[in-house]
C-alpha cells in the first residue's frame, strides 16, 4: 500500500525482564496521551520468563501459590486470564490510537489474529480462530495469545506468538482460563524455525493488516533502558 | 446541584455487555476530568473509563465483577462533596457480583409509525407540568427542588414538573416513587440492579410484588386511567398531526431475500447487521434515484447534499426517535454497522445530539424482527419518503419459468409525497433496490 502510516518499530536484542517492557509501553501511551499527533508504535521483543495475570483474570488457573510464584508474576492492565512469557516466544506491543484503526476493541482482537494467520499462512499452515476463544489455534492448539489494554482508545499490550519456546512452564497454569486446550509452538510444525526468522514475517503482516510503514525510532523517540537498534 | 451518570461504554459494535473489572476510584473520592474512574473488559480488552466531568464519584451502582449491559448507569459523579450523600441515599443497591446479568442488553425494538425527529432529553426543570399537582409542593430549601438523582430523570423522561411533587424522603426529597405517583404512572425504566429486563417487556410496577399475570405489549397507563404524554410523545404527537397535510400514496413491492439472507450470515460474525445491511441498499439505490431522497418546501423541491438514512427507533419510555446513518451510501458497511451500535446505545442512554436524529433525508421503519408480514408508515415531517420493511418469510413462489420454489420474501411499503414523488419514481426506486438486493448483495461491501 503507498498510503501506509509511518509508525514507530521497537526491537531488543536480548530478552527483555516484563516491567521493563511494560515501562516502555507506558511511556509510548503517556506520550500519545499528551501529544495527539504522535506516530503509532510497537515493540517487538522477547521476555524472560514470567507469569502475568490480566486485570480481572482468577487465581484459581495458577497451579502454584501465588505468594510463591515458580517465576516472577506480574498482575497488568490488559484483559484476559494468565498467560506465560519466556524466550523463543515473540511478543508484539502495539501502541496505536485505535480511532485511527476502527475504534472497536473487538475488532482489533480480530485483526491481531489476522497478523499471526497471515503469519502461519505465510508458512504454509492453516491457523485458526476458536469463536469465543480470543487467540490463533492449529490443529487444537494455542500458538498465539492475545490480551489489550487501553487509555482513552491508546492501545498497550498485544500478542505472544510461541515459536520455539519449551512448553513445560505452561505446565503450571491453566492459559487463558482454558482448561483441556493445550498450548502450540511453530516449532513443532516447522523444525528449525527460530524468532528471527519469524520476526520479519510478523512485522511485514502487522504493517499490512494496519497500514502502517514501520521505521527506526528517530533520535528524540529513544526509550529509556532500550539499547539502539 | 447536578449528578453525571457513568454508562458502561460500547467498546465494540459487537459489544452487547461489559465486565467491570475493577473501580480505580472508591466512592465519595474526588475525580479530575479526563481521570479514569473504572477499567471494563470485554473478551480480551481492557478500557479504562474516564470522567467527563469533575467532581466526586459519589455511588457505584455495580460492583467490580459484575457485567452490564452497554449504556447502562454504572456509577454516578456529582459537582460538589456536598451531594454526595443525597446521591448515595438515592442511588439503588450496588448490584452484586453473582447478580450479573447474562441476557444480552435489551435493544429498543425498531417501530412502524413514522418516527418524531424528537427534542433532546429535556432538562428537568425545563419540563412541562402535564398532570395538575395531587399533594402540597415540595419542601424547598432557599427555592431550590430537593429530588433524587433518579426521580430527575424520570420527571425528565415523565414530563413532570418536580415543583409539583411532593417529596416522601428525608427532609421531603422527591424519591422516584413519588414522581411515578404523580403521574399514576408505573415506573417503566428498569431500575439499575435488574438491567437486563427486556426494552419491550412489561412496564410492572416495580413495587407491586403480588401483580397479576404481566402484560405481554407495552402501554404508558394502568386500566381506567387518561395519561397525560410525555415530552418524547408530544413530540410523536405534533409530526404525526403535521403528516396529515402531506398528500401521501403508498407503493408495494415483494422482494426475495435468500441471497441476502445467506449474504447476511456470512457477515454477522463481523459485526454487520441486517439494518446496516438494509440502511447500506436503501442510501446505494438512492443515490441512483435522488428524487426519492427530495423533499417538498416553500420554495421548491429541496434536494439534501447527503443521504442520511433514518432508522426509526421505539424508546423504551414512549415516544420515537429516529437515528441517522449519514451518507449512508458513501459510509462502508462495517462503519456503518458499528455506527449504529453505538447510536442504538447511545440513544438508550438519551445521549444522541440533536444532528444525530433529525437530519435523516430518508428513513427506514423495520418490523421484520415481529413477523410482521406487511405495514405501512406514516411520512416524517420534511422528509420525501419512508420505506416500511416486514418481516422475510419462506413463501411458495411461482419462477418466471412456470416451476414452483420456496423462497423467502418479504414485503416492503414505500410511503411518498406526491408533491416530490410521482408513481413512477417510486417504482423505479423499488424495482432497483429489489434488484440490488435480490441479485448482488454482495456488492454492499465495496
Amino acid at each position: 500500500m503507498a498510503s501506509n502510516i509511518p509508525a514507530i518499530l521497537f526491537e531488543a536484542a536480548a530478552p527483555v525482564p516484563f516491567p521493563l517492557a511494560w515501562e516502555w509501553q507506558r511511556q509510548l501511551q503517556r506520550r500519545r496521551l499528551e501529544d495527539l499527533s504522535a506516530p503509532d508504535a510497537a515493540l517487538l521483543l522477547q521476555h524472560t520468563p514470567c507469569y502475568t495475570l490480566g486485570r480481572g483474570a482468577s487465581l484459581g488457573h495458577l497451579g502454584f501459590d501465588p505468594a510463591r510464584p515458580p517465576l516472577p508474576l506480574h498482575r497488568i492492565d490488559r484483559g484476559g486470564e494468565v498467560t506465560h512469557h519466556l524466550p523463543g516466544q515473540l511478543v508484539l506491543y502495539p501502541v496505536l490510537d485505535l480511532q485511527r484503526h476502527g475504534g472497536d476493541l473487538h475488532f482489533y482482537l480480530r485483526a491481531l489474529e489476522d497478523v499471526v494467520l497471515a503469519v502461519l499462512q505465510e508458512l504454509g499452515l492453516a491457523g485458526e480462530r476458536i469463536e469465543g476463544l480470543t487467540g490463533v489455534w492449529l490443529e487444537g492448539r494455542k500458538l498465539a495469545a492475545i490480551g489489550v489494554g487501553a487509555r482513552r482508545w491508546i492501545s498497550q499490550h498485544g500478542l505472544a506468538l510461541n515459536v520455539d519456546c519449551p512448553l513445560e512452564g505452561f505446565g503450571a497454569i491453566v492459559p487463558c482460563g482454558l482448561a483441556g486446550r493445550p498450548v502450540g509452538r511453530l516449532v513443532d510444525w516447522r523444525p528449525c524455525l527460530t524468532p528471527e526468522q519469524v520476526a520479519p514475517l510478523l512485522l511485514a503482516a502487522f504493517e499490512c493488516r494496519f497500514g502502517l510503514a514501520l521505521r527506526p525510532p528517530g533520535p528524540q523517540e529513544g526509550l529509556a533502558g532500550l539499547g539502539e537498534g | 446541584m447536578a449528578t453525571h451518570e457513568i454508562f458502561m461504554p460500547a467498546l465494540s459494535s459487537t459489544m452487547t455487555e461489559g465486565k467491570i473489572v475493577e473501580w480505580l476510584k472508591k466512592p465519595g473520592e474526588r475525580v479530575e476530568r479526563g481521570e479514569s474512574v473504572l477499567v471494563v473488559e470485554s473478551d480480551k480488552a481492557d478500557m479504562d473509563v474516564e470522567a467527563f466531568q469533575e467532581g466526586f464519584l459519589a455511588a457505584v451502582l455495580m460492583e467490580a465483577g459484575s457485567t452490564a449491559p452497554v449504556g447502562e448507569t454504572i456509577g454516578l459523579i456529582v459537582e460538589t462533596e456536598a451531594e454526595i450523600a443525597a446521591a448515595k441515599a438515592a442511588a439503588p443497591a450496588p448490584a452484586a457480583a453473582a447478580a450479573a446479568p447474562a441476557a444480552a442488553a435489551a435493544k429498543p425494538a425498531p417501530v412502524a409509525a413514522a418516527p418524531a425527529p424528537a427534542p433532546q432529553a429535556p432538562a428537568p426543570v425545563a419540563a412541562p407540568a402535564p398532570v395538575a399537582p395531587v399533594a402540597p409542593p415540595a419542601v424547598a430549601t432557599d427555592g431550590r427542588v430537593v429530588a433524587t438523582p433518579r426521580a430527575r430523570k424520570l420527571a425528565a423522561q415523565l414530563g413532570v414538573a418536580l415543583a409539583s411533587v411532593r417529596g416522601s424522603g428525608p427532609n421531603g426529597r422527591i424519591q422516584a416513587e413519588d414522581v411515578e405517583q404523580a403521574t399514576g404512572q408505573p415506573v417503566s425504566v428498569p431500575r439499575v440492579a435488574e438491567g437486563t429486563a427486556p426494552a419491550m417487556a412489561a412496564p410492572a410496577g416495580n413495587g407491586s410484588a403480588a401483580a397479576p399475570a404481566a402484560p405481554a405489549g407495552q402501554a404508558f397507563g394502568r386500566a381506567g386511567e387518561t395519561v397525560a404524554f410525555n415530552t418524547l410523545q408530544q413530540a410523536v404527537v405534533r409530526n404525526m398531526n403535521a403528516s396529515l397535510a402531506v398528500p401521501c400514496f403508498h407503493v408495494g413491492y415483494t422482494i426475495t431475500t435468500d441471497r441476502l439472507d445467506a449474504f447476511y450470515k456470512q457477515v454477522k460474525a463481523k459485526g454487520v447487521t441486517m439494518t446496516a445491511l438494509l440502511a447500506k441498499a436503501v442510501g446505494v439505490t438512492l443515490a441512483r434515484h435522488p428524487q426519492l431522497n427530495a423533499s417538498a418546501s416553500d420554495a421548491g423541491m429541496a434536494y439534501p447534499a447527503a443521504i442520511n438514512v433514518a432508522v426509526a427507533v421505539a424508546m423504551d419510555d414512549g415516544g420515537l426517535i429516529t437515528p441517522v446513518l449519514a451518507a449512508a451510501d458513501r459510509t462502508d458497511l462495517y462503519a456503518l454497522s458499528r455506527q449504529w451500535a453505538d447510536l442504538v446505545a447511545r440513544s438508550r442512554s438519551k445521549q444522541l445530539k440533536p444532528e444525530e436524529y433529525t437530519t435523516g433525508t430518508f428513513t427506514l421503519s423495520n418490523l421484520g424482527m415481529f413477523g410482521v408480514d406487511r405495514f405501512d408508515a406514516i411520512l416524517p415531517p420534511g422528509t420525501g419518503a419512508i420505506l416500511a420493511v416486514a418481516a422475510s418469510r419462506p413463501v411458495v413462489a411461482a419462477l418466471k419459468d412456470g416451476s414452483i420454489a420456496v423462497r423467502r420474501q418479504m414485503q416492503v411499503n414505500l410511503t411518498a409525497d406526491h408533491r416530490v414523488i410521482y408513481g413512477t419514481h417510486a417504482a423505479a426506486f423499488l424495482k432497483d433496490l429489489a434488484q440490488l438486493i435480490e441479485t448482488s448483495p454482495e456488492s454492499l461491501v465495496l
